[in-house]
């Protein structure tokens, strides 16, 4: 088991990530920028480093800084959390080079899953349902309108280098395919470099459905059941649950054993997470994120099964220790993600906290690296605490958060807190009645 | 009754301390004599126990990274410093020295690359913060040119 561990992340994920190695008797050691001197994490961390300037390019993305400073204080492995490198193979590489272990899936894979077309291919080999759509990048309009009139429209042109909903329009017949043609490709290239394109169905009333994975060095593979991530504005999550409100045990069961079959071909390591589109019964593969993610909390509270540590601990070569039987799901959990930002604009707004109280109780879970004073840098996301309860069933569920969001006080910076209490004393959400577009929908209409 | 000699010169002393800290109040005890020395003022009291060591720390205090002293010179990245090109060479400055503006000071090495610091202004050294061989982060001060 590793002696010391280097946290190449900030926010309430290094916080998270701190808590469980001390749970382990690992030591840690906090890599934060100037304007994070004062974190939570690195306040608790046995070790920090200061390794750059505020902007994130200088700091949290600065490789060469992030390997030093494992070096000197002799830290045996790098956990990088979510988002920053987690998923930069290069990183990953040079991690192991150097001779540290890189918590995560192996260099290859983090290629494989990170190019979009890729990683639709390989999911095609390894038997996961995929949305119809073009084999492969779509090169110039005349194949894109042969593609369109084969997939059928609507469709929607995506970059092949993208994530996190850029790049991306939508044709809903051959008049539109044109502008739609242009506007995706050059998007793409504005936003990563790249302005490859691939063709898929579109889907008029999809949920967002994901499954956790969880995979040791020695070919153990289990997964942990599914979230339902729909309420997104923006293609960001804003709210998360599990088990989906939509789907059956015979359809958690038969996508459960779909994601690991295909998991055990590709003999993939460590945590990662499958995400779905599902529409009238059906799945389709939309991608793969090879890392922790932010709502994994929900997942830990049904199953009571600490992902964090168990990443920690097949990334030190420990077998599962568990089979797919052994996992029971138990109750319904609910993330709220509180942000820093405007409740009606969605701005972002950091600042000085005032004042600070988290919600308490059976139940209730908040993941935060908060405190009184504590200043909202105004370089890195908005994402400032979680808020995830459980209860034995859905509506118990629903009217413990919605009890611990009345408690819930966080002075001094505006938080996406009226959202969620609007959110949670609507119609369609206490019937689970809502699909990707919901929310945007939701917040425009208020 | 004890004989109580007025130290007017610890008072100033004090005094002095009080005022170059922010401190409010600050509480001296020797030889069973104590006197306290309080600001005034509506400030927060801040509780001074310890009182030697509180008034001799708060002039470290003041010196931390939030107001580094003029002419510090701090890291550029994260590594080990050497002070000399190798390691039995002499070192590239000692106390007392005057640099040039460019002239290498120090040495900073990161992943088996030895990055050369350049002192960033001409001056004289008057400290050197770091040992040969020490670990250092970003923006810790690594040296003093006056």
């Amino acid at each position: 088991m590793f002696e010391k561990i280097l946290i190449a992340n900030r926010g309430e994920i290094a916080l998270r990530i701190h808590r469980a190695c001390r749970e382990m008797g690992i030591r840690t050691v906090a890599v934060h920028s100037v304007a994070d001197a004062d974190a939570m994490h690195v306040r608790l961390a046995d070790e920090s480093v200061c390794i750059g300037p505020a902007p994130s390019r200088d700091s949290y993305l600065n490789m060469p800084a992030i390997i030093s400073a494992a070096t000197i204080t002799g830290a045996d492995a790098i956990h990088p959390g979510i988002g920053f490198l987690s998923e930069n193979a290069r990183f990953a590489a040079m991690v192991e080079e150097h001779g540290f272990t890189f918590i995560g899936p192996a260099p290859d894979h983090l290629t494989l899953m990170g190019d979009k077309v890729q990683a639709k291919d390989a999911a095609i080999r390894f038997g996961i349902p995929v949305v119809p759509g073009s084999a492969g990048e779509v090169k110039d309009e005349a194949d894109a309108k042969r593609w369109a009139a084969e997939i059928g429209y609507p469709v929607l042109i995506k970059a092949a280098a993208g994530g996190g909903g850029k790049g991306m329009r939508v044709a809903n017949d051959e008049s539109e395919l044109s502008q739609a043609w242009s506007m995706a490709r050059s998007e793409a290239m504005k936003s990563f470099g790249n302005d490859a394109v691939y063709m898929e169905k579109y889907l008029s009333h999809p949920r967002h459905i994901e499954i956790q994975i969880l995979a040791d060095n020695h070919g153990n593979v289990v997964h942990l059941g599914e979230r339902d991530c729909s309420l997104q504005r923006r293609h960001q999550k804003l709210v998360e649950e599990a088990p989906s409100p939509a789907l059956n045990a015979e359809q958690r069961a038969r996508i459960g054993k779909v994601a690991t079959d295909a998991m055990t071909k590709m003999g993939y390591r460590s945590v990662g997470t499958i995400e779905f589109l599902f529409q009238d019964g059906a799945f389709y593969f939309i991608e793969m994120n090879t890392r922790l993610q932010v709502e994994h909390p929900v997942t830990e509270m049904i199953t009571g099964i600490d992902l964090v540590r168990e990443q920690i601990r097949v990334a030190s070569g420990a077998p599962l220790g568990m089979s797919q039987a052994d996992i029971t799901f138990s109750g319904h959990a609910i993330e709220c993600r509180v942000n820093a930002e405007n409740p009606e604009t969605f701005a972002p707004s950091p600042g000085r906290i005032t004042e600070y109280h988290a919600p308490g109780g059976l139940g209730v879970r908040v993941d935060s690296a908060l405190y009184g004073g504590y200043r909202v840098p105004p370089h890195y996301d908005s994402l400032i605490a979680k808020l995830i309860v459980h209860g034995r069933s859905r509506n118990e569920c629903m009217m413990r958060l919605r009890r611990a969001l009345e408690e819930m006080v966080i002075n001094g910076v505006h938080t996406s807190i009226p959202v969620h209490r609007r959110i949670m004393n609507a119609p369609d959400f206490l019937n689970g009645a809502y699909d990707i577009r919901w929310l945007e929908n939701f917040v425009a209409a208020e | 009754m004890s004989k109580f000699d007025i130290d007017e010169a610890l008072i100033r002393k004090l005094a002095q301390l009080l005022k170059e800290t922010g401190l409010t109040e600050i509480e001296f005890e020797k030889e069973g004599a104590r006197i306290r020395v309080n600001a005034g003022g509506t400030g927060p009291a801040v509780f001074a126990p310890g009182a030697v060591a509180a008034a001799a720390a708060a002039p470290a205090a003041a010196a931390s990274p939030d107001a580094p002293a003029a002419g510090s010179v701090s890291s550029p990245m994260v590594g080990t410093a050497y002070l000399s090109p190798e390691p039995n060479a002499a070192a590239f400055v000692k106390v007392g020295d005057r640099v040039a503006k460019g002239q290498t000071i120090l040495i900073i090495e990161a992943m088996k690359v030895m990055n050369p610091i350049p002192a960033p202004h001409a001056g004289t050294v008057t400290q050197i913060l770091v040992q040969d061989g020490q670990p250092v982060e970003f923006g810790e001060p690594l040296m003093v040119i006056a």
